[in-house]
């Protein structure tokens, strides 16, 4: 008991496991979002100052961080409900 | 005859456990989008307590560790599970008498092995599971979801810290939409299974499962879900009304990134069979999103009660199990000491209920 490090009984490679998935899944989709935020908001605005390639080029990365989350979000979901 | 009468007051104390989580844990699961304003509070209840029932369904690794990993499930009886399900309880409603904190969670596990030991010894818990499975990630959960929500914050800053904050906080609102119900959904997967592992335990101890074939049937996921759905629901319109004065002042991309994080640690942890506290988490996430930004904006006082929750909580609520199942065989092996036992608790947390109303709320810092 007083040093789980070296104690077998303790599955650190699993809790490295559920420390990496959790990092990389609540990062990764934070990430994603702001991204998606950031795409959105830009591209509204350069479609108001009339610059139409650099709205469709923030158009493109706001999908894309949507893409990733809402991917991130299902892929998570599938992963959970299998055996 | 008598075990079938234990065997159902178990099935409807465990039912009854899981109703409070839900009710409960309604706070946690929705107090961050109904305080940003991202969902109207009548939606976010609602919202939250078809996902809570939805996430029971969609995982049973730690309806495992609870009726398989934790004590040696061919040791138990259901006066055993019974003992461990009142300990549990009792132990919740004196931290709520008092304002003590708790984990409902860690209440659950610490009455299971305190009866366990009452009745079989020591030799039945399983103390590498409990250490293995439970202690070690209570210690981490709530330090990982306050570093991801911590590090999620400091990069949706980074990105759009330049942005006119209209677009962004109405864009992070509807970012609060998916993860608050991926955090409800969490909470669901993670919650009910500890019930849906009692109430199999129970099963195997009735003799209708055997032990080396541990499963949990249909019906133990559709009760524990409608359980905890039920109590998320009911225990929402309690919210609405006190919300107002309660809630950390936030704003739509902290509660993302907050949410995001418990969602996250808490749907990792239940793939790998890890019984969480769900509060400690959703707290460690709240704590993050509002330490990245200014330090003197987090309540840290939350911080020692979760600190003090998990030292006291596992302990206590075993001495709390063990006392149930000694004041139960006092009555025999029969169905008299649950009967007995159920009707006391019945009556205590009717004058608990009656003399806090009496005499107002406790500080309750439940965690």
């Amino acid at each position: 008991m007083l040093v789980p490090f070296a104690d077998p009984v303790v599955d650190w490679a699993t809790i490295g496991k559920v420390v990496a998935a959790a990092l990389v899944a609540g990062i990764g989709v934070t990430f994603a979002f702001s991204l998606a935020v950031l795409g959105a908001t830009r591209s509204l605005e350069r479609r108001r100052d009339r610059r139409g390639a650099e709205a469709s080029m923030f158009a493109a990365l706001g999908f894309f961080g949507a893409a990733v989350c809402v991917a991130a979000i299902v892929l998570s979901i599938i992963v959970m409900s299998s055996k | 005859m008598s075990s079938d009468i234990v065997f159902v007051i178990v099935v409807v104390t465990a039912l009854a456990f899981d109703f409070t989580n839900g009710f409960h844990d309604t706070a946690n699961v929705v107090a961050t989008s109904i305080s940003t304003r991202a969902i109207p509070p009548r939606i976010a209840v609602g919202f939250a307590a078809l996902l809570n029932f939805a996430g029971a369904f969609i995982s049973l690794k730690v309806a495992a560790t609870i009726g398989s990993g934790i004590v040696h499930a061919d040791a138990i009886t259901p006066v055993i599970v019974f003992a461990g399900l009142i300990g549990a309880i009792g132990w919740n409603l004196i931290t709520w008498y008092f304002g003590l904190p708790s984990s409902s969670s860690h209440a659950l596990i610490g009455g299971l092995i305190g009866s366990v030991i009452a009745a079989v010894g020591f030799d039945d818990v399983i103390w590498s599971g409990l250490l293995g499975k439970v202690v070690v990630p209570a210690l981490i959960s709530p330090v990982l979801a306050f570093v991801t929500a911590a590090i999620g914050i400091l990069i949706i800053y980074r990105i759009v810290g330049a942005l006119r904050p209209g677009p962004v906080t109405g864009g992070f609102k509807l970012g609060q939409i998916a993860s608050g119900g991926l955090l409800a959904l969490a909470h669901g997967t993670n919650d009910a299974q500890k019930t849906m592992g009692v109430i199999t335990l129970a099963l195997i101890a009735h003799g209708d499962i055997a032990a080396n074939n541990f499963h949990v049937p249909k019906w133990v996921v559709i009760s524990a879900a409608s359980a905890i759905a039920l109590g998320t629901y009911t225990g929402g319109w309690r919210i609405i009304k006190t919300m107002g004065s309660r809630i950390l002042k936030m704003d739509s991309a902290q509660g993302f990134s907050a949410q995001g994080a418990g969602a996250a640690v808490i749907l990792a942890a239940s793939h790998y069979g890890y019984p969480l506290s769900t509060t400690h988490v959703i707290s460690g996430g709240v704590m993050g999103a509002g330490a990245a930004k200014r330090l003197s904006a987090v309540r840290w006082g939350v911080a020692g009660n979760i600190v003090v929750a998990w030292i006291l909580t596992l302990p206590a609520a075993a001495a709390m199990g063990a006392l149930t199942y000694g004041i139960t065989r006092i009555f025999g092996t029969g169905a008299a000491g649950p009967l007995v036992v159920s009707i006391a608790l019945l009556v205590c947390v009717v004058a608990a209920f009656l003399r806090r109303l009496q005499h107002g709320s406790a500080l309750t810092a439940e965690a």
